[in-house]
């Protein structure tokens, strides 16, 4: 059985994510000792408006999944649940604030810790959870918080003007809680080059995770959870658009020659949820079987971007936000996601983790499983909080692996 | 002025009789069957040993979980009052009193006076309770009594999951078949279940002096080691198991003392 | 007098079917007290607040995992079972992930109509408040849609008006509760409040000033106990009160959706009633979902004024976020004005009654002899 926290690559372009994330890590300790404003955000706070207005972005949530990594999380949950967190909340939130109020009590945290915050942002689209998390900090931290909400548009996209009106007021909220801590004003110009580029790198993702279909499958899940980061820290830098054009060289390269992760495809998978960060290994485990976990769910982008759908930069983002949704789909559309996704990727199976920590994901997966199996295709639901190791079972994980894997090799 | 205690958990009874300021008799009993006729036949065994009989009581106080059986008893009173004030009675420093009973384990803050503060217990799970570690002994074959001297020999340890006790028992099984050494396997076993308790603890908080009773309270090693942990000497009355009855009985003597009013 | 209470909620379903027919109109079920009810009752429909049932979700369990808000799934199981059959609406507000999830899950699996899904903001800013105002106008042409039937501005201001009347009414309840020993029970107060979600109003309002003037005279109040105040996520119904009251508690203040805060605050008789209501809805509901936790504490000390209060009970859903993340703030305050705190996370199931039992009676105890 594969225990290490890390999953085996098989591209050489997702080894240099290591490099980039120990860099970013180190850049922001550095900028914090320049003076730059460092702000703690939840995941989906624009990144480009803050690199717009040179603020330092820490995303927490990736930080949680670096500390999970480690096989740290259990300690520094411990942590946050002493001082009253209870074990049902999201386990990042948990391992934060064990971070925070029990530093002496938690292992060295990974890359030399976080960079002290000036302030917080947190965004209610998609995950309302850590609205409580980082209200919490802000008051442990005595520092200020800033709301970033957007309507939630469980149909879809819409084009109805006041929610695009309010979703331009909420951009502008956030501009001017950013001019007012940073006391520089606001530049329209340097916000449109960087959605220029993050544009372009969501369409360069959009067509490798398009090439993934590919049989023998060219680039699996275990380099995609590792490969996507990038994209959602480093959005709008030329950096991260280089790495993706990249990423996609390599991966055309590997379909021209037939390159599989796999020399011999005997089944192909589909990882639904959040994976286990702290056993990564677990997608290589069905490779010794000839098996491929070929595509995940939840982090993978539907669509091509649109167009820019204005001038101003901000209206154009409260457009695009309205008329283009992802992370809030009802159960319908996901479940319809996730079986387009089956017959397009030639997916065998399908591994469903059950986060009970996370009320986003958790909710859909018992539904999602039954859809897949009302198809006819197999699936294998793993139940484990996704940073909390604690939780995770070795030997009835494996078990139930190897159960799913002769099922698969059976069918065949 | 004559009154008892009687204590009725979910493994044992207990019984605490009390004259004027001193314990005169207590018993300690594996509950056999049925909650009033064992409790009868514990305080009757009490009462021997003084030659007294039921009628001579002028009050009896009953807790814990089966306390509701015991007919005689004209008050019931909770298993955290009951604790605290067994405890106080016998060391009036203590402020934290831990009872490690066979299904649950409770943390009680005291104050200066013996009142409780605050309680909490484990909630809901298995792991870290004397029941739990009764199937322990079994499933390692080894005397419930010598679990903890035998961990305390142990060169180090084997983990053993602290979350669950469902998964707890299925690796202990597996490093049995391993051929770990029981040793170790206990004194792993043994850091799971202070784990556990460190949880409930750590919802009152850890004010010296800590007294510790129950039955799990006789395992030197679970002592040890969270003594370790919290980094504060632990307290261990020389029947642990009797705190409950004690306390019960206090409460028994103010409802005479008031009566005679 | 209590029995009309009591029997609304027992009855509930009956009582809806009874209504749709006599009304020849729809009934509307909601999933959380920051629906604005008035525009559905002014559209001359019944707007019903969702219940679950103490027992297993046999049907839910197919469709959802188990680390879930048992309210929901307890709910959504009720209506696969086909309880909730007679439902023409369902209303669910954007408040947290669980109750969103509801909407698309409404729609995939029960036949009801008309769902609709009312976009509430997260952050409270005049941006949120005309968003809102817009979202209600939105809102009303839906149901008018959906009906057939003209939704006037006088019917909405009349809705508010009778609204208004029910909170006034429901505070004075609440006042009595604050008499040394209580002239209401929390049993009591709440099955009140709860049967004030299921019934039209203007026949709870009528229900309401004969049990005000019965009250002055009564001859079975409540016995004085132990002074409690409950701050609650879901609790719907009245057994959890009704379990610490045979225990010798008094709940004399509470802080909670199915109590308080249904009722608390007015909606200001205002030119643009949508406006007021939006204005009403968003900041008056001192709801955890607004992660204003400062707001939050004011309500709980408004709450608990005059009211004697000795000990706190609070009791959390398992799962529920909201509330969770602001359980250890509400505990140190109230542990910092001399106030012991009793905490259960729970499902609110049978199972989970004797262990309450046991620990509530020693609470009782412990505060009881604190007073000695």
């Amino acid at each position: 059985m594969v225990t290490s926290t890390s999953a085996r690559k098989a591209l050489q372009t997702t080894l240099e994510v290591p490099t980039l994330r120990r860099k970013y890590y180190a850049q922001t300790l550095d900028d914090s000792k320049k003076g730059k404003k460092v702000a703690w955000c939840s995941n989906n706070i624009p990144s480009e408006i803050l690199d717009a207005m040179d603020v330092t972005a820490v995303f927490l949530e990736n930080y949680a999944t670096v500390i999970a990594a480690k096989k740290l999380a259990s300690a520094y949950c411990v942590a946050g649940e002493k001082v009253g967190f209870s074990p049902d909340v999201c386990g990042y939130a948990r391992m934060l604030m064990g971070y925070i109020l029990a530093r002496n009590e938690v292992p060295e945290a990974p890359y030399g810790g976080l960079a002290k915050p000036d302030f917080l942002l947190v965004n209610s689209y998609s995950c309302d959870s850590r609205l409580g998390w980082f209200s919490a900090m802000s008051r442990t931290l005595n520092i200020p918080l800033h709301v970033h909400d957007a309507p939630h548009q469980p149909d879809g996209a819409c084009d109805l003007a006041h929610y695009a009106a309010y979703t331009e007021g909420e951009l502008r909220s956030l501009v001017a809680f950013l001019e007012e801590q940073t006391g520089t004003k606001f530049n329209p110009e340097r916000l449109r080059q960087r959605l220029a580029l993050s544009r372009q790198t969501s369409n360069i993702m959009y067509e490798i995770n398009e090439l993934r279909k590919a049989v023998p499958c060219p680039m699996g899940s275990a380099d995609m959870f590792t490969a996507v980061w990038p994209s959602m820290y480093m959005a709008g830098t030329k950096e991260c658009e280089d790495f993706y054009h990249r990423l996609r060289t390599e991966v055309e390269e590997r379909i021209a020659k037939k390159i599989g992760v796999v020399p011999e495809e005997k089944f192909r998978l589909m990882w639904s949820g959040i994976p286990f960060w702290y056993n990564m290994g677990l997608l290589n485990y069905v490779e010794d079987f000839g098996g491929v976990v070929v595509v995940e769910g939840f982090y993978r982008s539907r669509e091509r971007r649109l167009p820019v759908q204005d001038d101003d930069p901000i209206r154009d983002m409260a457009l695009s936000s309205t008329r283009q949704r992802g992370w809030t789909a009802s159960i319908a559309s996901s479940i319809d996601d996730l079986l387009d996704a089956v017959k397009e990727y030639h997916i065998d199976g399908v591994v469903l983790s059950f986060n009970p920590s996370c009320r986003l994901s958790y909710v859909s997966q018992g539904e999602l499983q039954r859809a897949v199996e009302d198809r006819g295709v197999a699936t294998l639901g793993l139940e484990c909080d996704m940073a909390d190791e604690r939780t995770y079972s070795e030997g009835q994980v494996k078990t139930r692996l190897d159960a799913f894997v002769e099922r698969l090799l059976a069918k065949k | 002025m004559l009154v008892a205690g009687v204590d009725v958990g979910a493994r044992n009874i207990s019984v605490v009789v009390f004259r004027d300021d001193k314990v005169i008799s207590s018993v300690l009993l594996t509950s056999g069957g049925e909650g009033t006729a064992a409790s009868r036949v514990a305080l009757a065994a009490a009462l021997e040993k003084t030659g007294l009989e039921p009628t001579d009581l002028q009050a009896v106080v009953a807790t814990g979980c089966g306390g509701e059986s015991v007919t005689l008893a004209q008050r019931q009173s909770a298993e955290v009052v009951c604790q605290a004030k067994g405890a106080y009675f016998l060391f009036p420093s203590v402020r934290t009193v831990l009872n490690l009973g066979a299904e649950s384990s409770r943390a009680i803050r005291v104050g200066d006076t013996g009142r409780v503060e605050a309680f909490a217990k484990n909630d809901k799970c298995a792991a870290g309770s004397g029941l739990f570690l009764e199937t322990m002994a079994k499933v390692l074959e080894v005397p419930l009594e010598e679990m903890g001297e035998l961990s305390l020999q142990a060169e180090g340890f084997e983990e053993v999951s602290g979350i669950c006790a469902v998964f707890a028992e299925s690796e202990v099984i597996s490093h049995i078949h391993r051929g770990v050494p029981k040793d170790r396997i206990l004194a792993g076993l043994h850091k799971a279940v202070v784990g556990r308790i460190q949880e409930v603890l750590a919802k009152v908080g850890v004010r010296k002096d800590v007294v510790v009773t129950g039955g799990v309270g006789r395992n030197r090693a679970i002592v040890k080691e969270l003594a370790d942990k919290i980094g504060q000497s632990i307290i261990v009355p020389p029947e642990p198991q009797l705190v409950g009855a004690l306390g019960a009985a206090l409460i028994a003597r103010d409802l005479a003392a008031k009566s005679r009013q | 007098m209590m029995d009309e209470f009591r029997q609304s909620r027992l009855n509930r379903h009956q009582a809806a079917i009874r209504w749709k027919e006599d009304n020849k109109s729809q009934v509307i079920g909601t999933l959380c007290c920051c629906v604005p009810e008035e525009i559905i009752h002014a559209a001359g429909m019944l707007p019903v607040r969702m219940l679950g049932a103490h027992e297993e979700t046999t049907e839910a369990d197919l469709h959802f995992p188990t680390n879930l808000c048992p309210y929901c799934k307890s709910t959504f199981d009720q209506a696969l079972k086909g309880k909730y059959d007679y439902l023409d609406g369902l209303v669910v507000p954007n408040v947290c992930n669980m109750i969103k999830a509801m909407y698309g899950f409404s729609k995939l699996l029960l036949n009801i109509p008309f769902v609709y899904f009312l976009e509430v903001p997260q952050r409270l800013s005049p941006n949120g408040v005309s968003f809102f105002t817009e979202e209600l106008v939105r809102f009303k042409e839906s149901l008018e849609k959906f009906s057939g039937r003209e939704i006037t501005g006088e019917a909405l201001r009349h809705s508010i008006k009778v609204y208004n009347d029910n909170r006034l009414l429901l505070k004075r309840v609440y006042e009595l509760r604050r008499r040394s020993p209580p002239a209401v029970s929390g049993t009591e107060a709440q099955e009140i409040v709860i049967s004030s979600m299921l019934m039209p109003k203007e026949l709870h309002n009528w229900l309401l000033e004969q049990f005000l003037e019965w009250v002055q005279g009564r001859d079975d109040p409540p016995q004085a106990g132990v002074r409690l105040f409950l701050s609650a996520s879901v609790l719907d119904d009245t057994d959890f009160v009704q379990l610490i009251e045979e225990c010798g508690g008094n709940i004399v203040a509470d802080d909670m959706p199915m109590g308080s805060r249904y009722f608390s605050g007015a909606v200001t008789q205002n030119r643009n009633p949508f406006q007021a209501l939006a204005d009403r809805y968003l900041n008056k509901v001192a709801c955890p979902r607004k992660m204003l936790p400062d707001e939050r504490m004011a309500f709980a000390d408004r709450m608990m004024r005059g009211a004697k209060v000795q000990g706190a009970i609070i009791h959390n859903m398992r799962a529920c976020d909201p509330h969770l993340y602001e359980y250890p703030l509400l505990k140190a305050k109230l542990e910092s004005e001399g106030r012991p705190v009793l905490f259960f996370r729970g499902e609110e199931t049978e199972t989970e009654r004797p262990q309450q039992k046991a620990d509530i009676e020693a609470f009782i105890e412990m505060l009881g002899t604190q007073t000695e």
